[in-house]
Formats: structure tokens, C-alpha cells, sequence
């Protein structure tokens, strides 16, 4: 029992360097790893809004905090959109109304991916804007 | 004498840095960006729960499935993919309808290769979703396995899932049949051009054959459950015992599995089928001569 501790000691000093160098390239790893899945390839934009409108091919608006990142995919988080709703009688005009998106058939998580070529343009949108007034509240 | 020392020479030392931090910590980093690039901590692959995507178009469609966007190229691969189909004014109550991809005319093979430029977005299905939900029950009902050692584990829906999914398509095709039977209740309150006996003769008829379009979608549905022929009519007969006379119509609509939809909507189609027919007894006045008459009709037909 003795012997066999003596060789598993006698084996770690002996490979003390290349043990330290592994243990230093997996905390590498888990830190890259992990940094990765936090900053999810974002560019930082200084002293943009907290929330903005995103004009896309198709004529549909999403709004919520626009991330421009690296690759061929923007990010939108906290989507919203407009919806009309028709009511019983016909003839009025329908309403519209502000939805946050995740109550849809799929149920979507709250990160959106919009590959670049389908957006037409971004805006921020002012701390005046009653849409961005609605989702701040609605996040409190 | 030489005073130059290998050991000592700041280039050597630097490059000797270089590479061991080449080897140990450039090497590892880059790593760790690219396996986390392309996974999502929440659903690790072997590990963690299924992930399904919706790939959303530009047009307005609507698919799930597995997502494959590792390629550089601009095409993404989708596989064990289904969409949304039309489904207004069915019984299920919901606008849409889920459809598994490669049941179409062309019986296309798993895997579809979507050009990124006519995508819309890309968002992950809620795990609980009834999308996931429903998509999980038609793999048990096709009696695919969940896997064991996969990237992207498949789940399969629990006996609790299929008991809902059943009783939602039972009550979907007895709100089709309630409807039905409504329409031709309205039909006769109408001023009809048969008399009230022949309409009465009719209406039986239609209800019968609505009864048995009924019965037979329960059969079917039995059927998709594996059940065989004898105990899906015994089944039939049954349930269609406990159906009698329920309409469903405060229910939550609930979106069904594809094979549970196809018997819900072909019933549906089935009920139209009847109702039009047995309207046009009901509506249409007897004709002394079953050739059209050359001189125009005294009134406006119905």
C-alpha cells in the first residue's frame, strides 16, 4: 500500500511541470468558455439607448436591446412587436397593441437571432418613446 | 573565450515564452471559444435537454427542428423539421396546425438546406412549449426512442403527454361533429322547399352519416396509437358513447401531434363533405325531371 503511494507521489513530482501546464490550459478552457457563452460575440456600443426598433425585409418591427455581433447573426433580447387586434365590429379601425414575445405556439426564449442580410435598419429609441416606456415597465 | 550563453539569450528566452504560451494558453482559448461559439451552456450536447429551433422565414413561415448553423456557408441544415400549416376555422380551435416535413407529394428526405438570406430569425422553442409538446408525442407515436448518446438528444413524450394529446383530438373531433350537427339544426329551422317529413328523413340520414365519420375518425385515432383493428372499433364505440352530446366549447385549443391533426382535420374535412351534401338534399326543390329545365326558374334558387 505504502509502495504503491511512494510511486503515485514519485510520479506527480516527476511530471509536476507538464501536471501544472495541463491544469493551466483547462482553467484556460472553462475561462474562454465561459466568457464566450457570457459575451455570445457581441460588439459593445457606447452610449446607445437601452431599447431600440429594428426595421426588418419582411416590413415587420421588433423592438428590445439590439446586440450587433460577430458573424453573420445580430442578436435581439426582450422582443417585442406590434399586434393588431380586430374587435367584433368591422367597421372600427383595429387596435394595436405593444406584445412581448414568448407567449407565441414555441414558447421562445428571450434571445432572438436575425441574420444581418434580412435587416433593413436599427433605431434607438428615445426615453420620451412610449413603446420604450411600456417595456421598461413591463421589466420591473 | 565565447561569452555567449543560449540560456541567457533574451531572443531565445522569448521565443521559448512564445511557444509554451502558444501550446498552453493560446491553443485552449481558442478552443474554448469555438466549443462555446457553437453550443448553448443550457443545453449541453449528451447532457442536456433537447434543443429545437425555429427558424422563422421571411415570408411568414414557420419550421422546427435541429439546427444546424456550423457552416461557413450561407445555408443552414434543418433536420426532423416541421412547420405550421393553415388550420383556420378547425375544431382544434388554434389558427395553425403542426405538419412533419416529408409527408408531402415529394416525400422529401430529412434535412432541409435553408438559404440564411430568406430567414427572418432564429429563436429556441420553449422546452415546454406546445410546440415541443406536440412534436414529442408524434415521436412516440411514431415509437421513436429518446437517444441515449447524441449531440442533440431527441425527447419523447411521457404517458402523461399522449393521454392529453389523446383526449384534446377526442375533443376536437366531437366539437367538429357538435358543429356539424349545429349547422344542420340551423338548416331546418330554415323555410325549406321539402316538406317537413322528407326533411326530417334527410336530417336522420345526415346524422347517422356524421355518427359514423365520428365513429371511424376514432377508430383512426386508436390506430395512430397503435391500437389494432378490433380494440380501435371497441374504442370507438365507447368513446364515442362519452362524447355523445359534449361540445367542447370553452376548451383551450391545444396544438396536436401531426398524425393526431391529419385524423382531426380529414374528420373535419369528412364533416363538411356530409353537411354540404345533406344541405343540398335540404335545400334544393324537387325536380320533376332530372334534366335542367330550358325555361328560367320562377324564383331564385337557394
Amino acid at each position: 500500500m505504502m509502495g504503491r503511494y511512494r510511486r503515485v507521489v514519485g510520479w506527480i513530482r516527476a511530471h509536476r511541470i507538464l501536471l501544472r501546464d495541463s491544469a493551466l490550459a483547462i482553467a484556460v478552457f472553462l475561462a474562454a468558455f465561459f466568457f464566450t457563452q457570457w459575451w455570445d460575440f457581441t460588439i459593445p456600443s457606447l452610449g446607445r439607448a437601452p431599447y431600440q426598433a429594428v426595421f426588418l425585409a419582411n416590413g415587420q418591427t421588433y423592438f428590445g436591446r439590439y446586440y450587433d455581433r460577430i458573424g453573420a447573426y445580430a442578436k435581439i433580447e426582450d422582443v417585442y412587436y406590434l399586434q393588431q387586434v380586430s374587435g367584433n365590429d368591422a367597421s372600427q379601425a383595429p387596435d394595436t397593441r405593444l406584445v412581448r414575445r414568448g407567449g407565441e405556439l414555441h414558447a421562445p426564449t428571450h434571445r432572438m437571432l436575425i441574420p444581418k442580410t434580412a435587416i433593413q435598419f436599427v433605431e434607438d429609441l428615445t426615453d420620451a418613446s412610449p413603446i420604450a416606456q411600456f417595456m421598461t415597465q413591463d421589466h420591473r | 573565450m565565447n561569452l555567449y550563453d543560449p540560456e541567457r539569450d533574451r531572443v531565445r528566452i522569448a521565443g521559448r515564452w512564445l511557444r509554451w504560451g502558444l501550446k498552453w494558453v493560446a491553443v485552449p482559448a481558442a478552443l474554448g471559444i469555438f466549443v462555446s461559439g457553437n453550443l448553448d451552456a443550457h443545453a449541453l450536447p449528451l447532457l442536456g435537454p433537447e434543443r429545437e429551433t425555429a427558424v422563422l422565414f421571411q415570408d411568414g413561415q414557420a419550421y422546427f427542428g435541429h439546427l444546424d448553423d456550423s457552416g461557413e456557408g450561407g445555408t443552414l441544415l434543418l433536420r426532423d423539421a416541421y412547420y405550421f400549416a393553415d388550420a383556420k376555422g378547425a375544431p382544434t380551435g388554434l389558427s395553425v396546425g403542426l405538419v412533419k416535413r416529408g409527408t408531402e407529394a415529394h416525400e422529401p428526405a430529412d434535412g432541409m438546406r435553408v438559404n440564411r438570406d430568406k430567414v427572418l430569425a432564429l429563436e429556441q422553442v420553449g422546452p415546454s412549449s406546445p410546440v415541443a409538446v406536440a412534436i414529442q408525442a408524434e415521436r412516440d407515436i411514431d415509437h421513436e426512442s429518446a437517444s441515449v448518446l447524441s449531440l442533440n438528444r431527441r425527447t419523447v413524450g411521457s404517458a402523461q403527454v399522449l393521454t392529453l394529446q389523446r383526449t384534446a383530438a377526442e375533443h376536437d373531433i366531437q366539437r367538429g361533429y357538435a358543429a356539424a350537427t349545429d349547422q344542420l339544426a340551423k338548416l331546418n329551422e330554415l323555410v325549406l322547399p321539402v316538406t317537413k317529413a322528407e326533411a326530417q328523413v334527410i336530417s336522420q340520414k345526415a346524422v347517422a352519416d356524421l355518427r359514423a365519420v365520428r365513429r371511424n375518425a376514432l377508430a383512426a385515432l386508436a390506430l395512430a396509437f397503435g391500437t389494432n383493428a378490433n380494440d380501435a372499433q371497441a374504442y370507438a364505440n365507447a368513446t364515442e358513447a362519452l362524447l355523445e352530446g359534449q361540445t367542447f366549447t370553452n376548451e383551450p385549443g391545444v396544438l396536436l401531434a401531426p398524425d393526431l391533426n391529419a385524423v382531426v382535420s380529414r374528420a373535419t374535412q369528412l364533416y363538411t363533405q356530409v353537411g354540404d351534401v345533406y344541405a343540398k338534399q335540404l335545400t334544393e326543390p324537387k325536380t320533376a325531371s332530372p334534366s335542367p329545365s330550358p325555361t328560367p326558374s320562377p324564383g331564385p334558387r337557394p
